[in-house]
């Protein structure tokens, strides 16, 4: 798959920074990246960072458009509900990645494999609308309160019933997400373990091993790489996510004492504050600020993601081919 | 397996740790496919809730009709949804194919390996994040205020990962025998590109751009604070508009006793599950038949 350099085609003209400058074209996505964040870093003018910007204070005074505007505990809000959804989805889309690989006859795993496939395309707004309208009563009348006597004693888990009345917060915030990431970081999943040569695992089993043993000690060593790969880029996915964590994660701008109350996000945040931020220059820029941490994080998760997996892993998980 | 002596017994009967491994598998398996199952069950339980409330509440109003006041149909967002489509897809195939073909074809290996990286970051970048490039760059800065031209090429900025990788993919695919047989025969490389590559390379392409089309249609995040709102039907290109995402943003924490909003709002997830499913489909159908017609050319 991967572009094979022919040895037909002449030699590229010079070396280094001069071969960019010979490919105008292939820079266009970089044209793209660089617009992206100058007009950020110009609405920005980098006004608040500093100070109390990477502090937890967040307090916008509307009379006085001023106010500090910490990052953290939108950073905390993300972290909590991107780790946990990623730890979730992560053990499931490899339970499915190694179902689909490595158990199930290829009569049910190519369908199965294209229904994976059809869930990456739902519309994020839809798992929203269904989070917010189905599950939330769902979770604030009968799940939450269950989890809270089963599993009250853990900490984070406890907490009273007005905790858990609504039903959005936190943990549906989660739920929504670890679906949301799924199809992703299974179709990377299934591509790395799909890609390990045959005869290595044919080897193991000759000498009689079981298919968990083989999966175990020889799969996932030659997939490692794709297989955190795929974690990263769920990751990415995960912070990124605005629309539908903002329907469901209650927006509050607190970090709860459970994980049944309200939160919010980087990307929630700014989602859905910015219409009420137009006529307030300071908070729009504190926004702005938001989105650019947002950015700096998204392109690095994703960058350390694809040093891990093979391009073609990629493409082939994502292009839907 | 049987070897044809009676006392070779195990491994037909195996016992000790060899039963504890094969019991250990087994257990592994189910519950995998347990866990399979249980990822499965609440996607079920959404395409239901969601058909629940919407197909019984259509009616041919629902798609002739713009939404007025607490009643009315989605009419203006179909029309504001295809027209933003139109100009995201031409922005995103125009940039896409142009620098997908360039990675593949004409990029020395190390700028193409870098380009493709990017292309990656690019497809990384949160859509939020381009919706706030979109706002600035084309809302504010040019004073047009919300318009679809600024929606449409947020979401074109965001569409064009997936048409450059698949473009990438598609010309880089085509057998090195055929391009080194067309270029030994003197063909210019452009003639090359368009008589040799283009032919194989075209159906993973077009799949690419109905991925991207199908992906663009269910962003909201890009549109919000570019194309606007208006609950008429778009009349050009600076004007604001409406689009089925957008309807259930704007409408999903209504209580359902008020007006029809959040019947249109669960009517246009319907529709936008549909039309995904559909569109993801035939690109399946498309690459099937693609990979077998390749199989059937060159080997």
């Amino acid at each position: 798959m991967a572009a094979t350099p022919s040895p037909a085609l002449p030699p590229p003209r010079g070396s280094g920074w001069r071969a960019w400058l010979g490919s105008p074209v292939a820079l266009l996505p970089l044209v793209l990246v660089a617009a992206i964040v100058i007009v950020l870093l110009y609405a920005s003018e980098l006004r608040n960072f500093g100070g109390s910007f990477w502090s937890l204070n967040y307090l916008f005074d509307p009379l006085t458009d001023s106010g500090s505007f910490g990052v953290g505990i939108f950073a905390v809000g993300t972290a909590i509900t991107a780790i946990m959804a990623l730890i979730l989805a992560g053990a499931l889309s490899l339970a499915i990645a190694i179902s689909l690989t490595v158990y199930l006859p290829p009569i049910a795993s190519r369908p199965l494999t294209i229904l994976t496939n059809l869930l990456a395309g739902i519309p994020s707004v839809v798992y929203g609308i269904w989070g917010y309208v189905i599950l939330a009563p769902y979770f604030g009348s009968t799940l939450e309160p269950t989890l809270q006597n089963v599993i009250g004693f853990i900490p984070g888990f406890g907490g009273t019933r007005a905790d858990t009345a609504g039903g959005t917060g936190l943990l549906l915030a989660v739920f929504i997400l670890t679906i949301m990431v799924i199809p992703l970081t299974t179709a990377i999943m299934r591509e790395s373990l799909r890609n390990v040569p045959k005869d290595l695992v044919e080897a193991g089993l000759a000498l009689g091993a079981t298919q968990w043993e083989v999966t175990r000690r020889v799969r996932f060593s030659v997939a490692r790489g794709g297989l955190w790969g795929a974690l990263f880029l769920g990751f990415g996915r995960a912070i990124g996510e605005a629309v539908a964590v903002a329907m469901v994660i209650g927006a509050s701008v607190q970090i709860p004492s459970t994980f049944y109350g309200g939160s919010t996000t980087i990307a929630s945040f700014i989602f859905y504050q910015l219409d009420s931020a137009f006529t307030y220059p300071s908070l729009l820029q504190a926004l702005v600020e938001y989105a650019l941490v947002l950015l700096a994080i998204a392109v690095v998760v994703n960058v350390v993601g694809q040093r891990a997996t093979h391009s073609d892993m990629i493409a082939a998980a994502t292009g839907g081919i | 397996m049987v070897v044809g002596h009676d006392e070779d017994h195990s491994l037909l009967n195996p016992t000790g740790h060899v039963r504890r491994r094969l019991a250990l598998d087994r257990a592994v398996r189910w519950l995998l496919l347990l866990a399979f199952a249980a990822v499965l069950f609440p996607l079920l339980d959404m395409v239901y809730w969601i058909s629940a409330r919407a197909v019984p509440a259509f009616t041919w109003g629902t798609f002739t009709e713009d939404q007025v006041g607490l009643g009315g149909g989605l009419h203006a967002m179909i029309i504001g949804t295809l027209f933003l489509i139109g100009i995201a897809t031409a922005f995103a195939v125009g940039i896409g194919v142009l620098s997908g073909m360039y990675t593949a074809e004409y990029a020395p290996p190390a700028v193409a390996r870098s380009a493709r990286v990017i292309g990656n970051v690019l497809a990384g970048v949160p859509a939020i994040v381009i919706g706030y490039f979109g706002y600035y760059a084309l809302v504010l800065y040019t004073h047009w205020g919300f318009n679809s031209l600024a929606g449409g090429v947020a979401l074109g900025v965001f569409m064009v990962p997936f048409v450059y990788r698949t473009t990438d993919i598609g010309f880089a695919s085509v057998p090195r025998a055929q391009r080194e047989a067309t270029l030994a025969l003197g063909a210019r490389r452009s003639q090359y590109l368009v008589r040799v590559a283009l032919p194989i390379a075209l159906p993973t392409m077009l799949s690419g751009v109905f991925l991207a089309m199908a992906i663009g249609l269910g962003e909201t995040a890009p549109l919000v604070y570019t194309a606007g709102w208006s609950s008429s039907t778009v009349t050009g290109l600076l004007q604001p508009t409406s689009y089925l995402t957008g309807a259930i943003w704007n409408f999903y924490d209504f209580p359902s006793t008020e007006g029809s909003f959040l019947t249109l709002a669960f009517q246009a997830a319907f529709l936008l599950i549909v039309i995904s499913l559909t569109v993801n489909i035939a690109i399946q159908v498309i690459t099937d038949r693609y990979r077998r017609r390749l199989r059937g050319l060159f080997q």
